[in-house]
């Protein structure tokens, strides 16, 4: 499949002066690889330097969660048993979903406090909502409506920083102390679950969580999605070269897609195994789809349309977009919809994975702001605005996940849990400070 | 005192033409009006220009003060909120607010975030804690302080260092160390349930437990004040008087009247109020407790270093232009991670007051770090610090405390039942919205909004 990776069939010069523009050319844009190499070894090439320019991307959490992974299965060889994983997924789904609403305020330079709170409020609301005598709406309307109203909150917290120019950080800062007030109003100073398996709306809202597909549709599932993507992607290489635009190598786009069908198949078949110890639980989590979706959706809406486009643009500097004609208040606002929405995704899926709310519970959701920027930077998400994408958050969120996990199956208490995650963040910081040394743009 | 507003010792000049430069400059660059006037009439002209074109200061927060204190006089049962108990005990509550919002309010001015002086606070409280513990390190109380005083100090250095060499943003830093922090803390404390506490009864714990539970007696409260308002006021006037004889432009000798007079007023008014008997008639609780003082010397200490050294002006220089600061000479490494440092340690101050706050008792539950970095930092802007560097004081961040502490205080007294613990959170936030959105339309008029 990967046969002839030197060649191209678009038109070849001497070696040594291409190489020399294109490290130039990729080191100072950010011009990704595929778009310029021609062939497997000039994208390795290319990719490398831009690596080593400061553009790392992925790499560090990706080592991040080797070295993770390495060190707790030494420590103890449970880590990576199939069960474990599953575990460690579903307990990091939330820091994900969180992290990936975060980055769209950090993308825009901004900064969104109130995320934690937000998905609080947001698992309240749909917990009450379903409640039998009471609201008592179907799950869907509930889910919806849930949605909806953290969305509303984005707004007015968007609108406040786009149109009145207050910093995000202050009124994200009250507006987490309003919410974390909302709701314990709305919890009404008792508890909420939706543990009673009487009631169809309460079993859907637990099953987002604790549900999971038969084994084979598992299989199936996958297949169609893998089937979909390699089409997907091999017919857009194909129309771009019939079209004489620049395109990535073949063998490139064949590796893409083996990887792509490798960690599925690897994902399903761990999701596969019994990992009950008396009975069986096996198969997928409904959640390792919900992220995907919530992944792919975001993904598409920053790296493909005229909308992330513009996000990026404000991120990389507000006065050029400005000036090009962007509109800095709709998109900024838009911005921090999108980041509550993707807040509220994430209370429904923390009040299925809690199952009964507590005042404490709220309370608490407040210290998922500071995991879920932590696990966007660790991930790779600039600080500084205009750099980062949403696959960060869900591998800043497996890193973070998986040093909670790892430390709980050794019996470390909490405390040292927290000093743990602060250790990798600071780490991640300090990378990726150094490694931008390299980098032309320094302040 | 007062009998002679409209004249000044200096010459005076045509008043239209006078009026016209004073408003430009009062107007353009940020002179305080006390520069700038020279007779009391024009100083209340040019502070108004001042307030109008958005360098407001502390009447803001004065403001607030009021409405909060009137509004909840009127709706708490009783009319109890301005009793002088509630006040002696809201000053106790808010003081963690207070030195936290003061050593926030350093950072701010550089224009930095610390997330982390909750977390620190509450280490420093903890080590000086342990190490009074008898059986146990049984350090003398002082030497207790100071360690763990230095301990924040080098927790602040090394995360200023971090922020001030490497440059990684210290929103990242201090987040780290906000979340190290928590964990240390516990780890510190012995485990999650593990509790240390300082007792009245031993004479070496009784210090710490006095900080906020102590009273000074009536009779020695008068004769302190009468010192302090006394050397104050000696002082106003004697510097005012030097710069009068070296012909250096002075604020009119009626304005230093009346700021002696107001500091006299406010030191009779504090005394009057912590001098009332606030426990029965069998055990009288009256006198000014220790606390007042302790905060007034760090506000002291706070407002020199800021407004009377080099390192102070140095602060405000990289705040308002850091490249501007750093080609005039300033050591942009040095200044970062000097203050880093001295935010934490008075951060640690602020840890040991809570602890004596809650009747020298430290438990994990104490307080929650995160909340109290939020409380500080609110406390600082709605105070009237800017979060973009560069314009703030500490007495903004002492007047900020006050009404968070007041706040929560008067919610608490409204037996609202369910409703007053969500309060507590809506009402801070709130009233920090609002703070920002007067604050930003304010300077509207300004100019220097950004993109």
């Amino acid at each position: 499949m990967t046969e002839g990776a030197g060649q191209t069939p678009a038109g070849t010069a001497g070696t040594g002066t291409v190489d020399l523009t294109l490290d130039a050319k990729v080191a100072a844009a950010d011009v990704p690889p595929e778009l310029l190499a021609q062939s497997l070894g000039q994208y390795i090439r290319a990719w490398w330097a831009r690596v080593r320019g400061g553009n790392s991307g992925v790499l560090p959490v990706v080592l991040a969660i080797v070295v993770v992974a390495v060190s707790f299965q030494v420590a103890n060889s449970k880590f990576l048993s199939a069960q474990n994983l599953v575990n460690l997924f579903e307990q990091s789904t939330v820091y994900m979903v969180l992290a990936m609403a975060e980055i769209f305020a950090l993308l825009l330079g901004e900064i969104d406090l109130s995320v934690g709170l937000v998905m609080g409020l947001g698992s309240v609301v749909v917990a009450e909502l379903v409640q039998p005598g009471r609201a008592n709406w179907p799950w869907w309307a509930a889910i919806i409506v849930t949605l909806l109203l953290c969305a509303a909150w984005g707004a007015i917290q968007g609108a406040l920083v786009a149109y009145l120019k207050m910093p995000s950080f202050i009124v994200t800062l009250g507006g987490l102390l309003i919410l974390e007030g909302v709701g314990i109003i709305v919890l009404g100073g008792s508890l909420v679950g939706i543990g009673n398996s009487r009631f169809n709306n309460e079993v859907v809202l637990y099953d987002i969580f604790y549900g999971r597909f038969d084994p084979l549709v598992g299989w199936i599932l996958l297949a169609v999605l893998v089937g979909a993507a390699a089409t997907g992607l091999w017919l857009q290489d194909a129309r771009k070269r019939r079209h004489g635009l620049e395109t990535p190598p073949r063998s490139l786009t064949a590796m893409k897609i083996i990887l792509i069908a490798a960690a599925g198949i690897a994902l399903v078949a761990i999701c596969n195994v019994n990992r009950a110890h008396f009975g069986t639980i096996e198969g997928v989590p409904y959640i390792v789809p919900i992220v995907l979706v919530v992944l792919a959706a975001s993904t598409v809406l920053l790296q493909r349309t005229r909308f992330g486009r513009y996000v990026y643009a404000i991120g990389g500097n507000p006065e050029a977009a400005r000036r090009a004609g962007v509109s800095l208040p709709v998109v900024r606002t838009w911005g921090f919809v999108l980041a509550s929405l993707t807040s509220g995704i994430a209370g429904v899926l923390f009040a299925s994975w809690q199952v009964s709310l507590t005042t404490n519970i709220i309370k608490a959701a407040n210290s998922y702001v500071l995991l879920a920027v932590a696990a966007a930077v660790i991930g790779g998400t600039s600080l500084f605005g205009g750099r980062g994408k949403t696959i960060h958050g869900i591998l800043g969120g497996l890193v973070i996940g998986g040093i909670y996990n790892g430390l709980y199956l050794l019996g470390v208490s909490s405390q040292w849990i927290d000093v743990v995650v602060a250790a990798v963040l600071l780490a991640a910081a300090i990378i990726d400070v150094l490694s931008r040394r390299g980098a032309p743009r320094q302040a | 005192m007062t009998a002679d507003p409209g004249e000044t010792p200096a010459g005076p000049a045509d008043a239209r033409p006078v009026d016209l430069t004073l408003d430009a400059k009062v107007a353009a660059a940020d002179v305080p009006p006390a520069l700038v006037a020279q007779s009391f009439g024009q100083y209340l002209r040019a502070w108004l220009l001042q307030v109008r074109s958005g360098n407001s200061g502390v009447l803001p927060v004065v403001l607030a003060m009021v409405v909060v204190a009137v509004v909840f006089q009127i709706i708490t049962p009783e009319h109890a909120f301005l009793r002088p108990s509630n006040l002696v005990y809201i000053f106790g509550l808010s003081t963690v607010y207070m030195v936290l919002a003061i050593a926030e309010t350093v950072v701010l001015l550089l224009a930095e975030l610390d997330l982390s002086v909750g977390a620190v606070a509450l280490f420093g409280g903890v080590v000086a804690f342990k190490l009074v513990q008898q059986p146990g390190p049984d350090w003398p109380w002082w030497a207790a302080v100071l360690a763990a005083l230095a301990c924040c100090g080098v927790v602040g250095a090394l995360q200023g260092t971090l922020v001030a060499r490497l440059r990684i943003p210290a929103f990242v830093v201090t987040l780290g160390g906000f979340l190290l922090f928590s964990g240390i803390i516990i780890i510190v404390l012995g485990g999650a349930d593990a509790f240390v506490n300082v007792s009245a009864s031993v004479p070496n714990q009784r210090f710490i437990y006095y900080m906020v539970q102590g009273v000074i007696a009536p009779v020695a409260s008068w004769v302190a004040l009468a010192v302090v308002v006394g050397v104050a006021g000696a002082a106003l006037w004697l510097r005012a008087a030097a710069r009068r004889r070296q012909g250096l432009t002075v604020p009119p000798a009626s304005l230093t009247a009346i700021r002696i007079a107001l500091v006299a007023l406010v030191g009779v008014a504090v005394v009057l109020i912590c001098t009332v008997n606030r426990g029965s008639s069998l055990v009288k609780v009256e006198g000014v407790p220790w606390v007042i003082p302790i905060v007034l010397v760090v506000l002291g200490a706070w407002t020199v270093a800021l407004q009377r050294t080099r390192f102070g002006r140095y602060i405000y220089a990289i705040g308002g232009n850091p490249e501007a600061a750093r080609r005039a000479g300033v050591s942009l490494v040095a200044i970062r991670t000097w203050s880093f440092a001295l935010c934490s340690a008075t951060a640690g101050l602020g840890g040991i007051l809570l602890g004596s706050f809650f009747y020298g008792e430290y438990s994990t539950n104490t307080a929650d770090p995160g909340q109290l970095v939020l409380y500080a930092v609110a406390a600082a802007v709605i105070g009237g610090v800017s979060l973009f560097g560069g314009r703030g004081k500490a007495i903004h961040g002492v007047l900020g405390g006050l009404l968070i502490g007041g706040i929560a205080y008067g919610v608490s007294l409204l037996s609202l039942g369910t409703l007053a613990t969500p309060l507590e959170y809506i009402l801070p936030g709130g009233v920090l919205l609002a703070a920002v959105g007067v604050d930003v339309l304010s300077r509207r008029g300004t100019g220097g909004a950004r993109v």
